[in-house]
């Protein structure tokens, strides 16, 4: 049978594939102005929920790298007081050396400056102690005042204990902490080893010319020293691994952004050439119903 | 025998059919491009003689012309048919497949500023805030991103809500269209019926008929029966819409605003009966999807993302403590106070930053209950997640949706094309019949013009010999 056609049947079929065509270079133009492969959640749901994945992950990764930031900020401040605090205390205590050998022969005025001079170190001692980052003091735990010390060597901080950590979130489930609280750096009040009251009680010892107690202070002054010491080396492995955590979340956050890229953006050559096809076939139908839809019989009847 | 004069009448009635096939072929072409017009075509049927035979007088020559039958309108009824099913599924797929399209722009997923980012800025903002607990600047921060985050929320809610709004205004119009399209149907059905009794012709009346039937088919999906007296009546559902010269009315019932929907659906009813009505296709069927499935599925999951935040941000909130050593405070709230938190009332009940409980310890700046929310957003069941997995929801549906439209799409227009190749003007076809109609014409003329001369030899020169 033959199938009857129409010029109302063929310009139908001729806008439905020229409106196709049409719709299909539309598309294509739109994905490359955008530079976007997913634009909307219907373009590829997979790929849409793995976009929002992936961007989640990425914001949560830049978070590590600010946390880590901050981190290394806390352990850079506590670095450098501590090792500007042990040569301090250092000097202190080859002041105790030269003070016990002049507590037996050398003049009280001699002593008296050594003792002026202790105290002035432990005063010293005591603002390191009361160093700050961003406003906080860093040996005072998560104290709310600005002070970790009184002026006295008291400390005013918040005791170590569970809650009482500065920790940052330097990636997925790892919390590092990153402050180390006076106590456990300059030793606990009262304890008889606590930095400051050694120092109190050298220049005390010093005044009276008291040989005895001051081998005890230069016993007392090398346990301080050596705690410090332990502590210093503790901030700075835990430097070391807030720095490399940063470096490693840093990478992650780029190959993260590379996945990213992956899932949504175009192929840029494989678009551009894909839209001159469609342009190349739109301009072939046009042309083609130009010339289909013009002729009828009636052009060749007189 | 025949009459001397037969033969002219003969021509006669020939000239007659053929100039009706010449004005048949004018209205044609007149109306090649009139939208739902059905080609027409002469039926001829030669006139014989008297076929009952009487005594002393039998006809014994040839038939005496031809005349005009009828003028037949050429469409198929299957085809026609077939078209309204395909209109109706295709109007059905193309409303639900833009709604999609509207809902997809309400979420603007994935990009660096919808919703998903505005969740993920609010962990982070809970990460500046444990790195600082006592900087009421990131605290300020926080607060901001927590007011957009729920700012998000409520305008999805609300675009959706407006969507749901648009689309019932649309059904009360719509069945206003049903009924005045079934209105109609039923004065053609009239008009029709009273024409074809007296014999006048209806061609026109019937293909207008056909143009409301198809409205009413991508408006609802109707099925139709033609009845031989020319009444066409219309089902919707199963029950009669029009029935001869009657209409039954339907009108939209349920409520007006997608936060009651929930209690009063939004249907159709029976305007005599209050019984219900069903629209399984057509724009009418889809915007019932839309009013009682589509938008309130999605408002429902949206509503489940508001209070899986509020939820899991409140409770770690309240175990903290602001920077005036207060615990038991609520970060998220419900806004008007009355319904409890859902998409369209969670806002941020904290106005004062230090409020903010981003400790555990009373009294100190420390910051692990900060830290504590900002770990929420990786939470496998949390709010984030109950978002994306809504958001994938969303384009699976509207993808599905996009495809079966473009299906029933291409089906459609093939089935157009197959219609309008058949019941369409072929302008060639005309021409040709016009030829033909025009030579028969033509030769009708000669035929008159040789009996003529015939009957002149036979009148006017017979009889004069030798004269």
């Amino acid at each position: 049978m033959m199938i009857r056609s129409t010029q109302q049947s063929i310009a139908a079929r001729v806008t439905n594939n020229l409106q196709g065509n049409l719709t299909r270079l539309g598309r294509l133009e739109n994905m490359l102005s955008s530079g976007k492969s997913i634009t909307r959640p219907s373009d590829s749901p997979t790929g849409a929920v793995s976009a929002l994945q992936l961007r989640s992950q990425i914001r949560s990764q830049e978070q590590y790298v600010r946390n880590g930031d901050d981190g290394v900020g806390w352990l850079g401040t506590l670095d450098t007081t501590m090792t500007s605090s042990l040569s301090h205390i250092r000097r202190a205590r080859d002041l105790v050396l030269t003070g016990r050998t002049a507590s037996m022969s050398g003049s009280a005025t001699a002593r008296e400056a050594i003792a002026v001079e202790v105290e002035n170190i432990r005063d010293a001692l005591i603002d390191l102690a009361n160093t700050t980052y961003l406003d906080r003091p860093v040996f005072g735990g998560t104290t709310t005042g600005g002070l970790a010390y009184t002026p006295a060597g008291g400390y005013a901080g918040v005791p170590t204990g569970p809650g009482a950590t500065v920790d940052r979130t330097i990636g997925e489930g790892t919390s590092v902490r990153v402050d180390v609280t006076g106590p456990e750096v300059f030793g606990v009040n009262g304890s008889g080893t606590q930095l400051f009251e050694v120092l109190t009680a050298i220049a005390t010892n010093m005044r009276a010319g008291d040989a005895v107690a001051l081998g005890t202070d230069l016993g007392n002054i090398d346990t301080a020293m050596e705690n410090l010491q332990t502590q210093l080396a503790n901030v700075g492995s835990k430097y070391n691994r807030v720095e490399q955590m940063r470096q490693s979340v840093s990478d992650r956050t780029l190959s993260l952004r590379t996945q990213l890229s992956d899932v949504e953006d175009i192929d840029l050559p494989k678009t551009i050439m894909e839209v001159q096809l469609q342009q190349t076939a739109y301009q072939a139908a046009l042309s083609t119903t130009a010339r289909v839809i013009q002729p009828s019989l009636v052009d060749f009847l007189r | 025998m025949s009459s001397t004069f037969s033969g002219l009448s003969t021509a006669l009635s020939a000239l007659y059919a053929q100039r009706h096939g010449m004005d048949t072929t004018g209205q044609n072409v007149a109306n090649a491009n009139t939208e739902g017009y059905t080609r027409q075509r002469v039926d001829m049927v030669p006139r014989g003689g008297a076929e009952v035979s009487a005594i002393h007088a039998k006809w014994d020559g040839p038939g005496v012309g031809v005349r005009v039958d009828d003028i037949k309108r050429l469409r198929d009824g299957f085809l026609e048919s077939r078209g309204r099913e395909e209109h109706a599924m295709n109007t059905f797929q193309n409303t639900k497949m833009s709604a999609y399209n509207r809902i997809e722009n309400v979420f603007s997923e994935p990009s660096d500023t919808a919703m998903a980012s505005q969740l993920a800025d609010l962990w982070a903002g809970w990460g500046d805030v444990a790195n600082r607990p006592g900087d009421t600047a990131a605290r300020e921060q926080l607060l901001q991103r927590a007011a957009v985050a729920a700012d998000g929320l409520r305008d999805g809610f609300s675009a959706l809500s407006s969507q749901w709004g648009t689309a019932r205004v649309q059904a009360d119009s719509l069945v206003t269209e049903i009924n005045n399209a079934a209105d109609a149907v039923a004065k053609l059905n009239e008009v029709i019926s009273q024409a074809q009794a007296s014999g006048m012709p209806s061609n026109e009346m019937r293909d207008q008929r056909d143009l409301r039937l198809m409205d009413l088919a991508k408006l609802a999906g109707v099925s139709v029966v033609h009845r031989e007296n020319g009444y066409t009546d219309v089902f919707l559902g199963g029950s009669t819409l029009v029935g001869g010269t009657t209409t039954r009315h339907i009108e939209i019932l349920g409520g007006n605003r997608l936060e009651d929907q929930g209690a009063d659906p939004v249907r159709l009813a029976w305007t005599d009966n209050g019984l219900p009505a069903s629209a399984g296709s057509g724009s009418v069927g889809a915007n019932l999807d839309l009013l009682n499935n589509i938008v309130p599925d999605l408002a429902g999951k949206l509503d489940a993302v508001a209070v899986s935040l509020a939820t899991e941000v409140n409770n770690v909130h309240r175990a903290g403590f602001g920077l005036d050593g207060v615990n038991n405070r609520d970060m998220f709230v419900d806004i008007t106070g009355v319904t409890g938190i859902t998409a369209r009332t969670i806002g941020v009940g904290i106005t004062d930053p230090t409020h903010l409980a981003a400790s555990s310890v009373a009294g100190t700046l420390d910051g692990s209950n900060a830290a504590a929310l900002g770990n929420l957003g990786r939470l496998t069941n949390g709010p984030d997640a109950k978002y994306r997995s809504m958001v994938v929801g969303l384009g699976v549906e509207a993808q599905t949706s996009q495809r079966r439209a473009g299906i029933q799409a291409t089906i459609t227009n093939d089935m157009d094309a197959l219609r309008f190749a058949d019941a369409g003007v072929n302008l060639d076809e005309e021409m040709t019949n016009l030829i033909g109609y025009q030579k028969a014409y033509e030769a009708a003329a000669r035929l008159m013009t040789s009996i003529d001369e015939a009957l002149d030899v036979l009148i006017n020169r017979t009889g004069i010999v030798g004269r």
